[in-house]
């Protein structure tokens, strides 16, 4: 944790935001950034979400499991509200609070929401885009102007996500042309341009071969210096390797949340232990 | 929203550096986007509005036409036009059996040229006695005529009256919205006293009752004694015009009766303007008797053309769909697919042209080989007719019923066929116990989109389907397809251009138009209720 | 070939000959239509192309020469019979002869000729102002189609939720497209030729013929609206733009190029119609070219020629002949090959567009 490069630890976050101090002491007390209490949610008729209570901990990487359907990836996306954009979703019942804000209370603003609250998805979704432009999109739209400026935060970013050294020479390249883990890597470039507090991550590594895998998670270890992550993933070994802590979800209910040590190693809820152990999933 | 207060309270009580409320540009209580939305929302509402204004403007113009038609239905009674045809119907009659005559001299004449070899005079010769018959029977009616002529003028003399004095009145009306009084009660208007002025009709019943009588007397006498004709054929010709010619003397009385019966003063119903519409058999405008608008001709000239296309249609377009889909080479594939797509590109005027330019003609020339003379109807003289447009239809229907069939079937599970395959089907069984059941609510739905292209369809029609009002000759079998019809897109691209706004001839064009609009919208919701089956099936 | 297995290979040869029957059955059919539009199209070109060719003249300036064919209007043709000689003449070209010639007779004190000439209306001269028209009317159109078209398909595309609207919505274009063009013909002269008093105009077949294709332009945009991956809305809504910013700057410019190459088939379809123009914009024969008018506002309201229309004139009004045939199968000709690069260009970009744009 020690062997961050001095390069990406000091500039990776590149909007104004005030330097965080005592981040050394934050890991002792954990306090919770994300706070779901009692959440329902319903696509249509039908419930996904079962009463969910979870307290997400400040700049530590979450990791969710669990087979299947069991509304890991849902429970993902209602952090950012990207669920608005699916007809007939609803939150029944519950909260969600991010620093004590209600995110769906009314006078929230899902656009602003999203851009405090980044997502990395399953399948890399460069747009057709030079590099370049990709990685400044977010701020384009948000008027950024300035040729230093976004000049400055494209290396930034590209820093950050452990790409410059790879595509420095041909930031005005499509970003299509680049490999897959490459695409995927820099999507999450793109996302911390914007500089968000929480990235969330939706299987992120699904879609690539083990040395791209490896690097996004050499990647989130070193972003969760400056955010935190939530990480929905398939693989228990991504979840054992790169998680503080996990929760494991089934048939849209959270069976399970601890340190992911404990969740390994000694699960307390016997589901947990079968699914854990292999038994079924 | 909110109210301000809230927004500022959430705002204050959370750390500065997550702020993820935003007060955004309103306009009349919506956001940007809102508006932006509401706009985008505002044109998919387009379609919606042009069809609702096709409908409103097809029934605004076309509405008026049923109490035109009534109006002129009832001058028609009024004005003792009604009664005169009552008594025409002898004198029609009459002429079919005297054409009836000219039939069976022609045969005769031809028997005798062709059979025992006379030369023209001689046949002539032979055929003097009965010229003679035949002419004592046509002059037999000449008493019906005469009344029937005489009482035509004066019911035409009526109505023209009654017409001349709306002409006025509606001037007198202009006048006097103008503000010019004086002038308005200048324009004279001599009322039609319809039941005085129809009896000087009527009150000559008598006179056309005795004419009836002589015409029967001197056709008795006439069938008597028929003009002997050589060959037991011919002769049983004559043996049957003497029982329709009995059968026409029976009809008088009724004849009779009906007109004493007839009484101008019951009024004409709406419901009988309608019904002269939809079942009327005849389109006469611009008459200077009576104009019917009757649109059967119409729709009987539209669907026999739409069932010539699509009998051609269907074989050609669901075939190849079949075949470029299931049994051609990738290449064959590649080529035939955008080619005949490439035909539903020529626009049908051009097909219209090379119907007038080239395939009637090669039509006419065709019905002529010995290879077709088995055909009834064949050969024909007409080089426009049902044929020529129906033909050139179908090749406008081919390409949507290919497109759209073939759609459906690649949307067939390869599955199935792979699951055919493995139980040892042969390919062409699979293709039809298999394919074509599987997609064969897609193939209908096609043929219905195929029919709905080619009713809609005008130029060809106007171009090449010969434009005679008239109602098709069904008993001549097959043959009718060779006969010159009109249909319900060509009369109104031909006859829009000439009629005067607002009029009944403009309004019935309408009421055209809007028969065609629905026949479109049914044969859409059929299509699509086929093809929501379909995808319900498939899974 | 070798089988080693007789009774796998073995079929019965009725069953056989059956089976190829049926497949040539197939066959045939799918052989004759490419017949019928080979012969349709081969025709059309052959007797068609020379009065293209033919029409090329050299001018004194430049461009040094031109189509009379054309670039020119159509004439009456003149045919008669001078000092024994057989002449066939355009009118201008024929009043002229007939002054000269009577003007020299009178100076040679002979008695002045008589010239009894057949003529034939629009038989000489060319189409220019029916190409004009038509180009016009084709622009005019698919600029109301394309802004009203494309705005509904983003809406219904991006915006609409499944619902009972939405189906409403759906079911209009549905049925819209199947309205037949006549009715189309009869709306645009009832709402904007009487209605709205445009008479005649541009203006009137514009707004008709654009209604008329607006399901087409409505349905193809939709069509490469969602061509353009989920990802490239979600990527970009997670980063925090708006709806509208995600549309304009990530959806609509990978769109454009689908939406505008479908449309071409759209612009296929105005170009070939003769019904909905024959009431609203289309004139039989106009001596002034469109921008000859007296202000600009006129420009919107005068009707034109158009080359279908003009088709249809000159193939049903007039008699079929030597003399006429060269107007009817060169216009056909002419608006064939319009069309037919219209269509052609169409399929051609929709294939290379196909390969390009896979995401």
């Amino acid at each position: 944790m020690e062997n961050t490069s001095p390069a990406s630890a000091s500039s990776s976050r590149p909007l104004a935001t005030p330097p965080r101090v005592a981040r050394q002491d934050d890991t002792a007390a954990l306090p919770t950034l994300i706070d779901v209490k009692g959440l329902d949610f319903y696509y249509g008729a039908k419930q996904a979400l079962f009463d969910i209570n979870i307290a997400i901990p400040d700049r530590r990487v979450t990791a969710f499991i669990g087979p299947s359907g069991c509304g890991k990836s849902t429970l993902l996306r209602c952090l950012n509200r990207m669920n608005d954009l699916i007809d007939g979703t609803a939150v029944k019942r519950g909260e969600i609070k991010i620093r004590d804000i209600d995110i769906y209370g009314p006078s929230v603003d899902p656009i602003e929401l999203r851009k405090r609250v980044g997502m990395v998805f399953q399948k890399s979704n460069p747009f057709p885009k030079s590099i370049y432009e990709n990685i400044i999109y977010g701020l384009r739209i948000q008027g950024v102007k300035s040729k230093t400026k976004l000049d400055e935060v494209v290396e930034k970013s590209l820093r950050g996500a452990a790409l410059w050294d790879e595509v420095k020479d041909r930031l005005h390249e499509s970003g299509l042309s680049l490999s897959g883990g490459q695409q995927q890597r820099l999507c999450i470039a793109r996302t911390i341009a914007v500089a968000p507090e929480v990235i969330l991550m939706d299987e992120p590594c699904s879609a690539l071969d083990p040395i791209a895998t490896a690097k996004v998670e050499e990647l989130i270890h070193e972003l969760k210096k400056q955010f935190t992550i939530i990480i929905v993933t398939h693989s228990m070994q991504q979840a054992a390797r790169c998680s503080d802590r996990t929760a494991f979800f089934y048939m849209g209910k959270l069976i399970e949340f601890d340190e992911t040590h404990n969740i390994f190693m000694n699960p307390k809820n016997p589901q947990t232990e079968a699914y854990v152990s292999g038994r079924f999933g | 929203m909110p109210p301000e207060s809230t927004t500022t309270s959430v705002v204050e009580s959370s750390p500065p550096s997550f702020r993820i409320q935003k007060e955004r540009t309103q306009l009349l209580g919506l956001t940007l986007d809102e508006c932006i939305q509401g706009f985008f929302g505002g044109n998919a509402l387009v379609a919606v509005i042009i069809l609702g204004l096709i409908t409103f403007f097809l029934f605004r113009e076309g509405s008026g036409f049923f109490s035109q038609n009534r109006d002129n239905l009832s001058i028609y009674r009024l004005a003792g036009l009604e009664y005169v045809d009552l008594g025409r119907q002898p004198d029609k009659d009459h002429a079919a059996l005297s054409r009836y005559l000219s039939d069976l001299r022609r045969r005769t004449y031809q028997y005798y040229m062709e059979e025992e070899g006379l030369s023209a005079k001689e046949a002539g010769g032979r055929l003097a006695d009965f010229d003679v018959y035949a002419d004592r029977f046509a002059r037999a009616s000449a008493p019906i005529r005469s009344q029937l002529m005489e009482w035509g003028e004066i019911a035409n003399d009526i109505k023209a009256r009654h017409l001349g004095n709306q002409n006025l009145a509606e001037k007198r009306r202009q006048l006097l919205a103008a503000g010019k009084t004086k002038e308005a009660a200048a324009v004279g208007i001599l009322p039609v006293n319809f039941a005085v002025e129809v009896s000087a009709i009527t009150a000559t019943l008598p006179a056309y009752e005795e004419a009836t009588a002589t015409l029967a007397r001197s056709l008795e006498e006439l069938i008597l004694a028929p003009p002997p004709l050589p060959t037991v054929e011919l002769t049983a010709r004559m043996a049957r015009f003497q029982t329709l010619t009995r059968d026409f003397i029976a009809s008088f009385p009724a004849t009779l009766e009906s007109m004493k019966k007839w009484d101008a003063s019951v009024p004409v119903p709406l419901s009988q303007s309608f019904t002269a519409f939809i079942f009327g058999r005849q389109w006469l405008t611009a008459s200077f008797w009576q104009d019917w608008y009757g649109a059967t001709p119409l729709i009987a000239g539209s669907m026999l053309v739409s069932l010539i296309a699509l009998a051609l249609a269907i074989p050609l377009g669901v075939g190849a769909a079949i075949y470029v889909n299931q049994l051609a080479s990738p290449l064959e594939q590649r080529l035939i697919k955008p080619a005949i797509e490439f035909i539903s590109a020529i626009p049908s005027v051009v097909l219209g042209f090379f119907g007038i330019a080239v395939l009637g003609e090669f039509l006419r020339v065709a019905s002529g080989w010995s290879f077709f003379a088995w055909i009834p109807g064949f050969p024909f003289a007409e080089r426009l007719n049902a044929l020529t447009a129906g033909c050139l239809l179908g090749l406008i229907a081919v390409p949507t019923i290919f497109t759209l069939a073939e759609d459906a079937i690649n949307n067939v599970p390869r599955a199935f066929k792979e699951a055919s395959y493995a139980l040892g089907a042969s390919r062409l069984q699979t293709i039809i116990r298999i394919i074509v059941p599987a997609s064969l609510s897609g193939i209908v739905s096609a043929i219905l989109l195929g029919l709905g292209r080619v009713i809609g369809e005008t130029m060809v029609v106007l171009l090449c389907a010969g434009n005679r009002i008239a109602i098709p000759d069904f008993t001549a079998g097959l043959g009718v397809v060779t006969q010159p019809v009109h249909t319900m897109t060509g009369i109104i691209a031909q006859e829009m251009g000439e009629v005067e706004p607002g009029g009944i001839h403009y309004r019935a064009l309408f009421v055209v138009g809007l028969l065609l609009f629905f026949i479109a919208l049914l044969i859409n919701y059929f299509a699509q209720k086929i093809v929501r089956k379909y995808k319900v099936s498939i899974g | 070939m070798t089988a080693p297995f007789h009774r796998y290979t073995s079929r019965r040869g009725f069953q056989r000959r059956t089976e190829s029957t049926i497949v040539w059955f197939f066959r045939f059919a799918t052989y004759v239509i490419l017949l019928c539009g080979v012969f349709i199209i081969g025709n059309i070109c052959l007797k068609g192309l020379p009065a293209v060719t033919g029409a090329f003249r050299s001018l004194e300036q430049f461009p040094y020469v031109t189509n009379t064919f054309i670039f020119e209007a159509p004439e009456s043709l003149y045919v008669f019979k001078h000092e024994g000689v057989k002449r066939e003449m355009g009118d201008a070209e024929y009043r002229a002869f007939r002054e000269t010639e009577t003007a020299r007779a009178t100076a040679e004190g002979r008695p002045v000729p008589e010239f009894k000439a057949s003529s034939y209306v629009y038989a000489a001269g060319g189409i220019w102002p029916c190409i004009v028209g038509t180009l016009l009317l084709v622009v005019g159109a698919m600029t109301i189609a394309l802004l009203l078209g494309v705005a509904s398909a983003i809406f219904l595309s991006e915006y609409a939720r499944d619902g009972a609207f939405v189906r409403f919505i759906r079911l209009a274009i549905l049925n819209l497209a199947g309205v037949p063009s006549i009715v189309f013909g009869l709306f645009g002269f009832a709402m904007f030729v009487l209605y709205f008093n445009w008479n005649v105009s541009l203006m009137a077949g514009w707004f008709t013929l654009a209604f008329m294709v607006l399901p087409v332009v409505i349905t193809a945009s939709e069509e490469a609206l969602k061509a353009v991956p989920k990802g490239f809305r979600e990527g970009s809504l997670a980063l925090g733009a708006t709806k509208w910013q995600t549309i304009r700057k990530n959806v609509l410019p990978y769109a454009l190029p689908g939406i505008l190459t479908s449309s071409i088939l759209g612009i296929a379809r105005v170009a070939g119609e003769t019904a909905p123009i024959m009431f609203t914009a289309a004139y039989v024969v106009r001596d002034k070219l469109p921008w000859e008018v007296a202000k600009f506002s006129d420009f919107f309201f005068q009707g034109v020629m158009a080359l279908p229309y003009h088709i249809y004139v000159v193939s049903s009004k007039i008699p079929q002949n030597a003399y006429t045939q060269r107007v009817q199968y060169g216009t056909a000709f002419v608006f064939l090959g319009l069309v037919a690069l219209i269509a052609g260009s169409s399929i051609l970009l929709r294939n290379k567009l196909r390969g390009r744009y896979q995401w």
